[in-house]
Order: C-alpha cells, then structure tokens, then sequence
C-alpha cells in the first residue's frame, strides 16, 4: 500500500509543479506590463515638465492645443502659437491665422489638468488593461494652462479662442500681450477647474 | 373525452378567442396617435422661417461662476452647429453690425442656469461620479424682442472626455432644437 501511494503522488506533484510556474510567469507578465504603462505615462508627463521653463523664454510655443473658436482651424488641433509685435498667430502645416492686438477685447487664463493618457486612442488602450487597471493609469495626469481669447472681426462680431498650453505658458503670453496694448477687464477668477 | 366535455371545452375556447381579439381591438384603438399626424396639431410647435439668424452672447447671473472658456467653447460650438443644419442663410455673431439690415432676423439668445464642475480624473476612474453638466435656457427671439420660442437643454459629460466636452453636446441639442424649430 505504501509503494502503491509512493508511486500516485509524484504524478500529482509534477502537474501541480507545472501549473504553478505557468501562473507565476502570468502574474508576472501582468505586474510587468502595468508596470510600463505607469513607467512610460510618469515619463511623459516629467519630459512635459522639463520642457516647459525652456519654452516659456520663447514667444513661440509648438505643440499648442486649439480647442476651437479659429477660422478654417478644425477644433482641437494643434500648432504653434506666436507672439508677433502685431498680436497672436497660430499656426498648423496648412493654414495660419493671426489675432490683431487691436481686436483683442479680454484676456483670461486658468490652470486645468489634463489625462496623461487620452483620447480615442488612449481611452481604448485603458479599457483593454485587465482587472481595471485603466483607472490607475487614470491617475495620472499633468497640468496645462487654458488661454482664451476674446476678440471682434471687422464687421464687430464676437469671437473666442481657447488654446490650451502647457503650464506657466499662457500667463506670460498674456502678459505680453496686455504690454503691446490688448484690452483686459478686471474679473473674477473662477477655482482651479478639478482634472 | 365525452362528447359532452368536448362541446363544452369548445365553447369555452371561442369565448376566450373572441374576448382575446376584442380586447387587442380596444387597445389599438385606445393607443395615441404619434406625434407629427393631424390628430396631434394643437400639440406640435408650428415651424418658424427666418433667413438669418444671430447668436447673442449673455452673461451669466452674478452668483452662478462659469469658466470663460466654457462660455466660448459653448459660443463657438453653438456657432458651428447652426452653421452645420444650413437652416439659414447666414449665421451671424453678437455684435456684428451687418445684421442690421436682415429684416428676418431671429435673436438666439443662451441664458445659463446652472454649472456643475465635474472632474475627467473622478469620471474615468469611479465611473459614477464627476460628470460635467452646464444647464442654459434657449431663447428664439424676433427683432422687436418677442419671444417666439423658449427651451432648457442641458448638455452633460458622464464617462470619457474632458470638460468642455459637456459644451460640445450641449451645441448638439440647439442644434436639434433648431432643427425641430425651423
């Protein structure tokens, strides 16, 4: 009887031997592949960070997000924004618009935070993680700055543009405009807009 | 089975037959008609015509604090959706003195209510909570300042996107609201 259980229970302990490593291989193929999704969005949103003192310097600002409110610009593209001594003007590969100083009637900024991971894209990427770990990747976002614009064309219509930028941007940009002579009314700072 | 029962089974089987038929009768006939057929006129908005319209900027009362770019994206998007239903021939913008001389000319005036500031971080990861609302009264209006149509649309963000994803849907809804009106 002893012989006989001697020779059942290596066969039993050599299955489990290798279901074992399988699953470990697994969890540790998941804790690897979260890992690098929270290492790659960290990366980005510190090369965001880094990059943002350096451009501030320059009245040329690449990769400006223009959610909407220019003429022949598609909403939420992006280009670079400029400061010309005649006012603002954002350019994409086609096409370029500019706003007069002149025409400028307010000014306002406020701070946002923005996903790390977004878009059509990014949203789908998130709901393909496993066991919800999407909404940890969820966590993660950086600070941008909204800037928008109010202005009149030459018949008197109303017009606005908001352009999102990255942090510390929009407020020397405004700045800059209010010195060559754009028009800003006193008004009331809305809270920091939650991410 | 005795001929008796069979008879009997019978009778009572085109009972229930007859009463099941009058009673999908009655139902059908009791069903209201859709609205848009002639039975529902008094109901249904009779449909403006204007040649162009002209969207006024209002601002908000003084103790509901919208974000300024909220209240452009919501201009610029209502903008390009009136645009979009080609309802009219020329959309203008507040201010523009070129609309003085249409003589058709009906005033969209968007009257905020309420504003709540929800979160993409709070949506995204619990799902439930966060959403981003802004709730305006939309006003048709003629030159002279009489009303001629009134609605409250309120345009939400619930699970994905940013914030000023909630003024893009809103712009949706004026748009619908344009198109059921004109």
């Amino acid at each position: 009887m002893k012989t006989r259980s001697a020779q059942i229970n290596p066969g039993v302990s050599s299955k489990q031997r290798g279901i074992v490593p399988r699953l470990l291989q697994l969890v540790g193929l998941l804790v690897f592949a979260v890992a690098g999704v929270v290492v790659a969005t960290a990366a980005l949103a510190s090369s965001r960070q880094l990059t943002t003192p350096q451009a501030s310097q320059s009245t040329s600002i690449p990769h400006v997000k223009c959610v909407i409110g220019l003429e022949n610009i598609k909403p939420n593209t992006k280009g670079t924004l400029s400061l010309l001594p005649t006012g603002l003007e954002f350019a994409t590969g086609k096409n370029k618009v500019d706003i007069s100083t002149a025409s400028i009637e307010d000014i306002f900024t406020g701070q946002e935070s923005r996903q790390d991971v977004s878009g059509p894209a990014g949203t789908l990427a998130k709901a393909a993680i496993p066991y919800g770990g999407g909404r940890i990747v969820s966590l993660f976002s950086h600070k941008v700055e909204v800037l928008t614009v109010e202005y009149v064309d030459s018949n008197g219509g109303f017009h606005g543009t908001v352009f999102v930028l990255s942090s510390g941007k929009a407020t020397v940009l405004k700045d800059q405009l209010v010195a060559q002579g754009a028009k800003v009314t006193p008004h009331v700072e809305p809270q920091e807009q939650k991410p | 089975m005795k001929p008796r029962t069979r008879a009997a089974f019978l009778s009572n089987f085109s009972i229930a037959v007859g009463a099941a038929a009058l009673l999908m009768a009655a139902s059908l006939l009791a069903k209201p008609s859709p609205p848009g057929k002639p039975g529902s006129a008094p109901q249904q908005a009779k449909k403006l015509t204007a040649s162009a319209i002209q969207l006024e900027r209002t601002d908000p009362p003084e103790d509901l604090l919208i974000p300024e770019d909220t209240r452009v994206a919501t201009y610029e998007n209502v903008i390009l959706q009136l645009t979009k239903t080609k309802k009219f021939q020329h959309v203008y913008r507040s201010g523009d003195r070129t609309a003085a001389d249409v003589p058709d000319l009906v005033i969209l005036r968007l009257i905020p209510q309420a504003f709540k500031q929800g979160s993409q971080k709070q949506r995204e990861v619990t799902t439930v909570t966060g959403a981003t609302s802004i709730k305006v009264t939309i006003q048709f209006a003629s030159r002279d300042g009489k009303i001629l149509r009134e609605k409250i649309v309120e345009g939400k963000v619930r699970f994905y996107g940013e914030n000023l994803r909630a003024t893009s849907d809103l712009a949706k809804k004026v748009a619908a609201l344009v198109n059921d009106t004109f």
